[in-house]
């Protein structure tokens, strides 16, 4: 079977064309190096489906397969799938770790310790007023400083207390404006079914939209850090996102978006849930503590006055200790002894024993209870934030791009083109010989 | 990881990363020469945090001591002076009862010595009503009375006053009068102002057997006096040797929050030079590799 003298012009085009979406697709590549969510892409070259010579192609009669050059088989996403569940779950626990550490490190600058403001000093000088009531408690002076510093060490329970509460609701309001109709989770997910839709028309029709894809794995990303997700690909190149609960129904399905349950959400979300709870939440246990350092207190110095000195009414999640503490006497009802005299100071005495006991060491509890639970949180921060990282790497090597590389497949496919045309000059030049020079003897 | 390729994101993020890291730990430690605190909150070291607010709380209480111990030992001088004057008073006295007890003293002469001893009893309580910073020492409790008012019946309270020198000490700081003094004639007690009350009555009366016999009582009570001051010197010397406890306390106290909570500026200072170093070497790395690039080699 004879074969076209035009044969290899075909050839030699076939890897013009391949060799020139190759570049396209490095050039793709390189304008979106530092695009986000981005994964490199390539084009996969294979061998054309060769020309078939029943007989007579070689030596002997025998037939053969003669190359017809090279053909784009696919623009592949280059990704690795396990990479991305690892990834997500990784963001999960970072999200959780970082909000919990945001929250608990604005609780901990709220208790101002070691200052010289924080409720540990009101308290040792709330004592010393005391002491210096014992020596003398006739001078109407040192009653006047013994009320006013009552009256700070219950403006400093007070301050802390609010500053606390500041947090919890600090943390409720994020969480409510994330999970609220319009918000972030919402956004995100319409985002994430619409471009379902968009690729799955796609799918159907036999197309790889590789972008559209990159965009709603960026966005899964996204949804993975505010909670935790559960995502299956369907064959119509579709996700159902199951998020913020193992058993949930899914939050995005063929139908669409459907608002989610959050029966348990990790992630940002559910630290900001652990922190604003009430009651149970942490935030929330911590200012039951300290309301009960704050009763303690006002037992321990109202059993030893006889008359109530402070009020306090600590019965969370209605009222706490340490917001409800108050002054209950003045300088002329302060009791520097039980008996009437003048110079008399049992009771002062006995309430300038206080001082490293009860209150204040329970108080030294809580902030050593406070300052681990922070720095715990810190180093889970630091840990899932390093995990993350590494997956995060393990991620980029696969999917990222490399300028280098792709430098290099530049001048790959470059000389790839020139050597293509190169062959399609010769073959031209064949030709050449073959119709303007061949057969003109006489001429 | 064997063929990992290293991609242009990747790097930069790292050296970003690094950089980060290393300039963090930078600022940390700047704070740390700046603020001279090797805890500036409690998740630095939560049981060095709380360690340093216990030692806080004590060397608070350690200074409320010493200022108790300083208001007790004026009270104390001003009880040991006015137990000094009394005793020269009842010296005097004695001087007095000696000269009056002789025969050779005529009545005239015992009236005379009579009127003296009725100034210097009065000088007794006059004494005995001394103030510390506008408080009867002698009254007990009730500070705002002076034992003595206008007859020589103890007014004050027989409870003592106590002064907070430690974690769960303290220190008597009164001497009640009626135990010193007595209660006058009225008490029949045999305490001083009961026996200088006898001694000029038995002047007048010209009693020279009686006159006799209260010498002998006035030497009991000289006797008392010494041990009351005994008593009042030995809680000054407690004083003493609580108050230079109470330093050398103090003196370890501030020592141990130092070491708790403040910086060791040699060591910091060191460990911020090689992290500045550490940080300048990353820069440059990361400057480098960054830099480079295939390109640079392709025509």
């Amino acid at each position: 079977m004879p074969i076209s003298s035009f044969y290899g012009l075909q050839t030699a085009m076939r890897g013009l064309l391949a060799q020139q979406r190759a570049l396209d697709t490095t050039g793709h590549n390189i304008a979106n190096a530092s695009t986000q969510g981005y994964s490199r892409q390539e084009a996969v070259l294979a061998a054309a489906p060769a020309t078939w010579i029943p007989q007579g192609a070689v030596q002997g009669g025998a037939g053969a397969h003669l190359g017809s050059g090279v053909d784009v088989q696919a623009y592949r996403r280059v990704r690795d799938t396990f990479l991305d569940l690892q990834y997500r779950a990784q963001a999960t626990r970072l999200g959780e770790a970082s909000a919990r550490t945001e929250g608990l490190d604005r609780a901990e600058l709220a208790l101002a310790e070691p200052s010289d403001d924080g409720i540990n000093k009101q308290l040792s000088e709330f004592w010393d007023a005391w002491s210096d009531l014992a020596n003398s408690p006739d001078d109407a002076a040192a009653r006047q400083s013994l009320v006013e510093k009552a009256g700070a060490v219950a403006e400093a329970f007070g301050i802390v207390d609010s500053q606390l509460k500041l947090v919890g609701e600090h943390a409720q309001a994020e969480y409510d404006a994330l999970t609220a109709a319009g918000g972030e989770v919402e956004t995100t997910a319409r985002e994430i079914a619409a471009l379902n839709d968009t690729i799955k028309r796609f799918v159907t029709a036999g197309d790889t939209p590789n972008d559209l894809m990159d965009q709603r794995d960026l966005l899964l990303d996204k949804l993975a850090t505010l909670g935790t997700t559960s995502i299956t690909s369907l064959p119509d190149g579709t996700v159902e996102v199951v998020f913020g609960g193992p058993g949930d129904p899914p939050m995005i399905d063929a139908a669409g978006y459907h608002a989610p349950a959050l029966s348990n959400p990790g992630g940002r979300l559910g630290a900001l849930r652990d922190l604003a709870t009430v009651p149970g939440g942490v935030i929330d246990s911590y200012r039951q503590e300290l309301g009960t350092v704050a009763q303690t207190l006002a037992g321990a110095v109202n059993t030893l006055h006889g008359t109530p000195f402070f009020t306090v009414n600590h019965a969370p999640p209605a009222s706490y200790g340490a917001a409800s503490l108050a002054v209950a006497v003045t300088p002329a009802t302060v009791r520097a002894d039980a008996s009437g005299d003048k110079g008399a100071n049992k009771i002062a005495l006995a309430i300038a024993e206080l001082r490293g006991k009860g209150p204040d060491s329970d108080y030294n509890k809580f902030i050593a209870r406070v300052g681990s639970e922070v720095r715990e949180s810190v180093r889970q921060e630091a840990n899932a934030q390093a995990l993350s990282d590494a997956v995060l790497d393990r991620r980029d090597s696969v999917s990222g791009v490399s300028l280098d590389e792709e430098m290099g497949n530049i001048v790959r496919f470059q000389r790839a083109y020139q050597a293509s045309s190169r062959a399609m000059s010769t073959m031209d030049e064949m030709l050449d010989v073959l119709i303007n020079r061949t057969g003109r003897v006489g001429l | 990881m064997a063929n990992t390729r290293i991609t242009t994101g990747m790097t930069q993020r790292n050296i970003l990363a690094d950089l980060n890291r290393v300039n963090e730990r930078l600022v940390r430690t700047q704070q740390k020469v700046a603020s001279n605190k090797e805890i500036t909150r409690p998740s630095d070291d939560p049981f060095n945090t709380s360690r340093a607010l216990a030692l806080r709380t004590s060397l608070d209480g350690t200074q409320q001591y010493q200022r108790n111990i300083e208001d007790a030992q004026g009270w104390q001088e001003t009880a040991e002076q006015a137990l000094n004057t009394i005793t020269e008073a009842i010296h005097r006295a004695h001087e007095l009862a000696t000269q009056g007890a002789t025969d050779t003293t005529d009545a005239n002469a015992r009236e005379a010595i009579a009127h003296e001893l009725d100034q210097l009893i009065e000088s007794v309580r006059q004494s005995a009503n001394t103030t510390y910073r506008g408080r009867y020492v002698f009254s007990g409790t009730t500070t705002d009375v002076p034992p003595y008012g206008t007859t020589d019946a103890y007014a004050g309270s027989a409870t003592d006053i106590e002064r907070q020198i430690g974690p769960g000490v303290a220190i008597t700081l009164t001497l009640v009068g009626s135990t010193v003094l007595g209660g006058g004639q009225a008490a029949a007690d045999g305490k001083p102002l009961h026996v200088l009350r006898d001694l000029a009555d038995h002047l007048r009366a010209n009693d020279g057997a009686a006159l006799r016999a209260d010498l002998g009582r006035l030497e009991t009570n000289l006797d008392d006096l010494l041990g009351a001051r005994a008593l009042n010197g030995a809680r000054q010397n407690r004083l003493e040797a609580a108050g230079s406890r109470l330093d050398a306390i103090e003196e370890s106290t501030v020592k141990q929050l130092s070491n708790t909570e403040d910086a060791d500026i040699a060591k910091t200072l060191i460990e911020f030079n090689s992290q500045q170093a550490a940080y300048q070497a990353a820069l440059k790395a990361g400057a480098s590799i960054v830099q480079n690039s295939l390109m640079d080699f392709l025509r």
